[in-house]
């Protein structure tokens, strides 16, 4: 709360302060952690899920009630219209008020009944709001690990249809379990209060309706549940159908496909049938039953009230509220039904929420000022952790690989001794401004060497200093800022270019300074060719941008972040060659004055680099500058042989080609004087 | 998900369209015995119903007030045999309205799959699969709604209304005619009150999908958010994205929690007047304690049908948009059809040629013009060039997936389209880039290029292809499950089996897309045998990114810019130095950089 007011002082630009008050609205995110809601029994996790709405949920189960009263308060003035106005001569004059009397009982129950669904809904949307944010949240703090290993369709869909089945469930479903036995509750008392005897034949079969109905309701779940697998079914053969469309037309298998879909399409109608039949059974059968109970209601009242035990009025009020008693019970199965369903849901995000979080801001030092970039690695090795403590491992062992937080599925269950070494006695020294070239094979664990240095892993043993403070000590959020990443596969954000060029650098920037940023990275022409510029939407409502060009924007990302440490990860691999040069040109500008790691496939990317690594396995198995290397027997020399053979075989091979052509065309002309073929391209 | 939404968002405001409905009843009536079965089960459901009410009224006048014990027994005994009769119209329309949803589903997804089949590949270019998947299924399904439930209901609600009114003014003709001027009013409010909740409801769907699709783009791109320490204003970002939906949602919630009580205020404004104006009529005795009863019932009891009604109003203009998209693919003519002429081709082998072809996917962008092209029986032509660049072009219109939209193109001298398409398709064998299995055993698969293979027939082809052993050391051989689009396999497994499926069809020319990923290298020699072994006397077309195959090539097509840039043998080409030479000469580099990988590799061995 300080820190909001603090920046509406300060701010100054009117646009800036719009955007300071949406965030103030959000300021509540910060408020709450929803760790709290780890615990065994599901119906306290929905409890503690729910506060700050505890409150309002149970004015809202309050006025539930209040409209059940509204409902018995009209069987009661009927009774009183009937027996003390109607047919009493004196009275008359009160029928006008007792007809207003009828229409403010229903605003009486109607505003209850709103204020029900209103609150309802108010508490449901704003618990779903702060676990929408929650998980959000938690999810971009989750270690890379956790993310190595869940596929995104996995997380989105519990983030957005389990969270949706936690919203029904505070919504409808469990105030409707209140509702209606509130509803239940109030009328019967009423009923008790008008003859106790009475009362009590008219709820005979209510226990046997309320075990049916939840009986039905738990079948129905099941072969509702065929019934969508059976749907699936239908959408994947027609999916594989569209998405197939070529061969099915190449092979001309048009019936066949029709027989095939045929097949599934016909199975749903049936489970169709299936679902019908059930619901055609379980209305009807509960039908009679109430309708029986409720006809034993009325033979009763009515005989009573033949024999003066009670009045009309008192059987008209009977009557009306045993209808509100008997019918209502029948939909409580499907509540209670589908609690099972939002119990299942809670537990899938249970276990998102269950995982660590990576401790951003944790660590004796906080980078205040700028890094020189003096990187020491001593002795580094490294592999993928083990859970942190012993009641982590427990909980990991019981809910199987999923659990373990910090460990790649194929490796989850091992024991830590015997997993393999990722890096191995890593001992190196990068000085500030250095350009340091990792040379490897795949999986030979340069990745893994860089990804220490933003603590994306930690290290297993051994010691990495940069400007002389051991990096374990390092808070990783002050650290990361110092540290820029050109990745291989650049990734772009479905923002403006705008958006993306100054995406994290965290601070405020003048366009004059995104544009210079852009020139420096050799995008700027090509952004201005865009429709609306640096205000061009990315991604799929916008321009779609190539290999290179995504690239030189995350480069100007970078620029404009001014690191002191910077990785690039084969930057140039995934780029064709007409832009090559340019994208150079932009890296060597970004790599001036900063200590520089450069992962690369081939040697011309290294080898003007002040210190070569060349690694294998996990181990340092070269380590100088290009002639040195080169001097050397060993991988570098044998992969620069290589290229320089590759190049010389192609040069070779254009050559021989080439010359054979010539020949065979200067025979072609002196034979025929011209060409056979029907075709000219020029 | 985001592009189909906007689909539906774009067409929701289709206005009534007579049309459509009688055509959607149509597809009920198909089943008129189903139709006709719900709709005399409702029909008496809704009279029985009226008259239970009546008989309430009368258990109170001719029973309690008139003190006759043996008249009540009457009317309760009456009441229970009705009772038992209502249960049977609830089972009748319970059944025949399930079911008819289903049978127009099941209907109308298969006519729609019949016409998917017949149309050409320019429909599916233009329409995205996720389109055309939501027709087939939440359309089908709101359709199927309409003509049960949806009409069920309407013809329900008004029968409620109208035998209730009937009775009330039965009793007492005054009071009834008060109810019936407050009758219209409860069931226009009820329905712009739904139609208004349906609107703020698209509003909740919409955020919903931008709420997901922020999501999406927090967890595939969070290595680089967590590089970029975003963390802090993505929440930001994204907490506004949910405080808007918390609003769409809370509004919406609300509007409808206020729904049901307007209505009830309206009707108990009904009841009030009855009360007062039955009250005078109680004095002068035109009117009964069990019809005051009875007329508050009535009332009261009309809600639901008003409710119903309401809903169906609202829902049913989705229901017409969703009908409409259904008969427009339904409707859909075919770009490319038989002509009545047409005849099936004893053959195709011979040369192929084109002959001053013009064509383009759209109007203004011309792809290819006065293209001439002449390919001798048994060539094998390269189609090489960046990606996206229109290699397929060719490939397609010599499948006729597509046809010139000027000039000819001859098959064997003939011009194609005097040939039936099943005719061409049939001889053609295809093995697309990223090869296309069907979820089903590898047999199944297999046999897809010739349904009457057998068995042995069915391993001849693999072995040919080079598929047969791997396809032996899978757990269950040629029964092994490939799973859905064949994920349980390797790449280069998939495209030996799509080889293998194309041998068994025995086309007389080939079509291949060579994969641009990567296969191992056994794999990759195998494909390589088995493309040979296909391309053998057949004319054969290649969008090629090996080198060996370009250099097999009789002739190589350099495609850029939609066009072809160049043409001629591996030599002439290379000898020009244009964009074939560096087409190859990048080629030739990236497939060394496998090399490259091994030396690294095989140095530490040595050391």
């Amino acid at each position: 709360m300080e820190a909001t007011t603090d920046v509406r002082q300060n701010g100054t630009d009117p646009n800036r302060l719009g955007e300071r008050e949406k965030m103030q609205e959000n300021a509540e995110r910060l408020t709450y952690d929803l760790q709290n809601i780890l615990v065994e029994s599901k119906a306290k996790a929905l409890w503690r899920m729910l506060s700050g709405f505890r409150g309002i949920y149970a004015v809202a189960t309050v006025a539930a009630g209040l409209a059940a009263l509204g409902r018995t308060g009209v069987a009661y003035l009927l009774r009183y219209f009937i027996d003390d106005v109607l047919q009493v001569e004196a009275s008359q004059w009160l029928i006008p008020w007792v007809a207003l009397g009828f229409i403010g009982l229903a605003l009486f129950q109607g505003f209850f009944t709103y204020l029900t669904g209103r609150l309802a809904a108010q508490s449901a949307e704003g618990v779903v709001r702060r676990l929408r944010n929650y998980i959000y949240d938690h999810l971009q703090r989750l270690t890379f690990t956790y993310h190595d290993r869940m596929q995104t369709g996995e997380l989105i869909s519990r983030a957005t249809s389990d969270v949706d089945t936690i919203r029904r469930l505070y919504q409808d479903q469990l105030i409707g379990i209140g509702r209606i036995t509130l509803l239940f509750l109030v009328n019967f008392v009423g009923l008790l209060f008008l003859d106790v005897r009475l009362a009590l034949y008219s709820v005979i079969v209510i226990p046997f309706i309320v075990a049916a109905s939840i009986f039905f309701f738990k079948k129905m779940e099941k072969t509702y549940e065929a019934y969508q697998n059976q749907e699936a079914k239908v959408s994947s053969r027609l999916q594989e159908n569209l998405t197939g469309v070529r061969v099915v037309k190449a092979f001309a298998r048009q019936e066949f496909e029709i027989d095939r879909f045929e097949a599934e399409n016909y199975k749903k109608y049936e489970r169709g049938k299936e679902l019908a039949n059930l619901h055609a059974t379980f209305w009807p059968v509960t039908d009679v039953i109430s309708g029986l109970q409720m006809l034993l209601a009325f033979y009763l009242g009515a005989l009573a009230t033949i024999n003066g035990d009670i009045s009309v009025g008192t059987y008209l009020a009977y009557a009306g509220l045993v209808i509100n008693v008997i019918w209502p019970i029948r939909g409580l199965g499907r509540l209670v039904a589908s609690i099972s369903t939002g119990v299942v849901s809670l537990e899938r995000l249970q276990q998102i929420i269950r995982q660590q979080r990576e401790p951003l801001g944790q660590g004796t030092h906080q980078l205040r000022e700028r890094l020189v970039g003096d990187v020491r690695f001593d002795d580094v090795s490294f592999r993928y952790a083990t859970p942190a403590s012993a009641a982590d491992r427990e909980k990991a062992i019981a809910t199987q690989a999923e659990e373990e937080p910090n460990v790649p599925a194929q490796i989850a269950g091992i024991p830590s001794a015997d997993r393999e070494w990722v890096l191995q006695n890593i001992s190196l020294h990068a000085k500030p401004g250095q350009v340091i070239g990792l040379l490897g094979a795949t999986g030979s664990g340069k990745t893994s060497l860089v990804n220490l240095l933003p603590r994306f892993y930690d290290y297993t043993s051994g010691s990495i200093a940069i400007d002389g403070i051991e990096l374990r000590e390092i808070a990783r959020d002050g650290l990361r800022a110092q540290i820029g990443i050109v990745q291989q596969e650049p990734f772009l954000f479905s923002t403006t270019i705008r958006g993306n060029i100054t995406y994290g650098v965290g601070r405020d920037v003048s366009d004059e300074e995104v544009e210079a940023a852009a020139r420096a990275a050799a995008v700027h022409d090509v952004i201005l060719g865009f429709p609306n510029g640096y205000d061009t939407m990315v991604g799929e409502r916008g321009v779609t941008l190539s290999g290179g060009q995504k690239q030189r924007v995350t480069i100007a990302r970078t620029l404009l972040k001014n690191p002191s440490i910077l990785i690039l990860d084969d930057a140039t691999s995934s780029v064709d060659t007409e832009t090559d040069a340019a994208i150079r040109a932009a890296l060597h500008r970004l790599m001036e004055n900063r200590t520089t790691f450069i992962i690369a496939h081939r040697v011309q990317s290294v080898m003007e680099a002040d210190q070569i690594l060349v690694m294998d396995q996990g181990r340092i198995v070269q380590h100088g500058i290009h002639d040195e290397l080169l001097a050397q027997e060993g991988i570098y020399r044998r992969v620069y042989d290589l290229q320089a053979r590759i190049e010389e075989d192609l040069e070779r091979e254009i050559a021989e080609v080439v010359e054979a052509t010539d020949k065979r065309l200067a025979g072609d002309a002196g034979k025929t004087n011209g060409r056979n073929g029907a075709v000219t391209v020029r | 998900m985001s592009e189909q939404e906007h689909f539906e968002e774009e067409e929701f405001n289709t206005q009534f369209n007579g049309q459509t409905v009688v055509r959607i009843a149509k597809q009920g009536l198909a089943h008129w015995p189903l139709m006709f079965g719900y709709l005399v089960c409702i029909a008496a459901l809704a009279v029985l119903e009226s008259y239970f009410t009546y008989l309430s009224k009368l258990i109170i006048d001719d029973g309690i007030l008139a003190g006759d014990r043996e008249a009540l027994w009457r009317i309760i005994a009456q009441y229970t045999a009705l009772m038992v009769a209502q249960a049977g119209l609830v089972f009748g329309f319970i059944t025949c309205a399930a079911r008819l949803g289903e049978r127009v589903q099941y209907d109308l997804r298969k006519k729609m799959f019949a016409r998917l089949q017949e149309l050409s590949l320019s429909y599916f270019n233009q329409t995205p699969v996720g389109w055309l998947m939501s027709r087939l299924t939440s359309d089908v399904g709101r359709v199927g709604e309409l003509v049960s439930w949806g009409f069920l209901d309407t013809v329900w609600g008004i029968l409620s209304i109208v035998t209730s009114l009937a009775f009330m003014l039965y009793i007492n003709w005054q009071m009834g005619a008060i109810v019936a001027l407050i009758i219209p009013a409860l069931v226009v409010v009820a329905a712009l009150f739904k139609r208004r909740i349906l609107v703020e409801y698209r509003q909740v769907r919409k955020m919903n999908s931008k709420v997901t699709g922020a999501y999406n783009e927090g967890i595939t791109g969070v290595r680089v958010i967590k590089s970029l320490r975003r963390e802090e204003e993505n929440l930001d970002e994204f907490g506004n994205l949910t405080g808007q939906m918390y609003k769409a949602a809370f509004r919406a919630a609300w509007l409808s929690a206020l729904f049901l009580p307007t209505v009830q205020l309206i009707s108990a404004v009904a009841v009030g007047s009855i009360i007062w104006y039955g009250g005078w009529q109680f004095q002068t005795g035109s009117m009964t304690i069990g019809g005051i009863q009875a007329f508050i019932s009535y009332i009261t009891f009309m809600l639901f049908p008003v409710q119903e009604m309401a809903r169906v109003y609202a829902e049913m203009q989705q229901a017409i948009a969703s009908g409409e998209r259904i008969f427009s693919l339904i409707d859909a003519v075919p770009e490319i059809q038989d002509r009545p002429s047409a005849v099936e081709p004893e053959t195709i082998r011979g040369d192929i040629v084109f002959e001053d072809v013009d064509f383009a996917y759209e109007d203004d962008k011309p792809v290819l013009e006065k293209f001439n092209l002449h390919i001798r029986q048994g060539e094998t032509i390269a189609l090489v060039g960046p990606t996206g660049a229109g290699k397929s072009t060719l490939v397609n219109l010599v499948c006729r997936f597509f046809e010139p939209r000027a000039g000819r193109i001859l098959f064997n001298g003939t011009d194609y389209r005097d040939l039936t398409l099943h005719g061409i398709h049939s001889r053609i064998g295809m093995v697309l880039q990223t090869p296309h299995l069907f979820s089903g055993t590898i047999r199944e698969n297999l046999r897809y290029g010739r349904l009457d293979a057998t068995d042995a027939e069915i391993e001849a082809a693999a072995q040919m292809a080079g598929a047969h052993d791997f396809i032996l050391e899978l757990e269950n051989g040629y029964e092994s499950e490939v799973g859905e689009g064949g994920v349980l396999l390797s790449v280069g497994q998939k495209q030996l089996l799509s080889l293998a499926r194309a041998v068994l069809s025995n086309p007389e020319i080939f079509v291949m897309d060579e994969a641009t990923s990567s296969v191992d290298t056994l794999a990759e020699a195998l494909i390589q045998q088995a493309m040979e072994k296909l391309m053998q006397g057949r004319t054969s077309f290649v969008i090629a990114h090996r080198l060996s195959t370009i250099k097999q090539a009789d002739r190589i097509l350099v495609i850029e810019n939609g066009g072809v840039s160049e043409m001629g043998t591996h030599g002439e080409l290379l000898r020009k130095r244009g964009h074939y030479y560096n087409l190859y000469t990048k080629q030739f580099r990236d497939e060394h950089s496998a090399e490259l990988e091994a030396s690294m590799h095989e140095a530490l061995v040595t050391a």
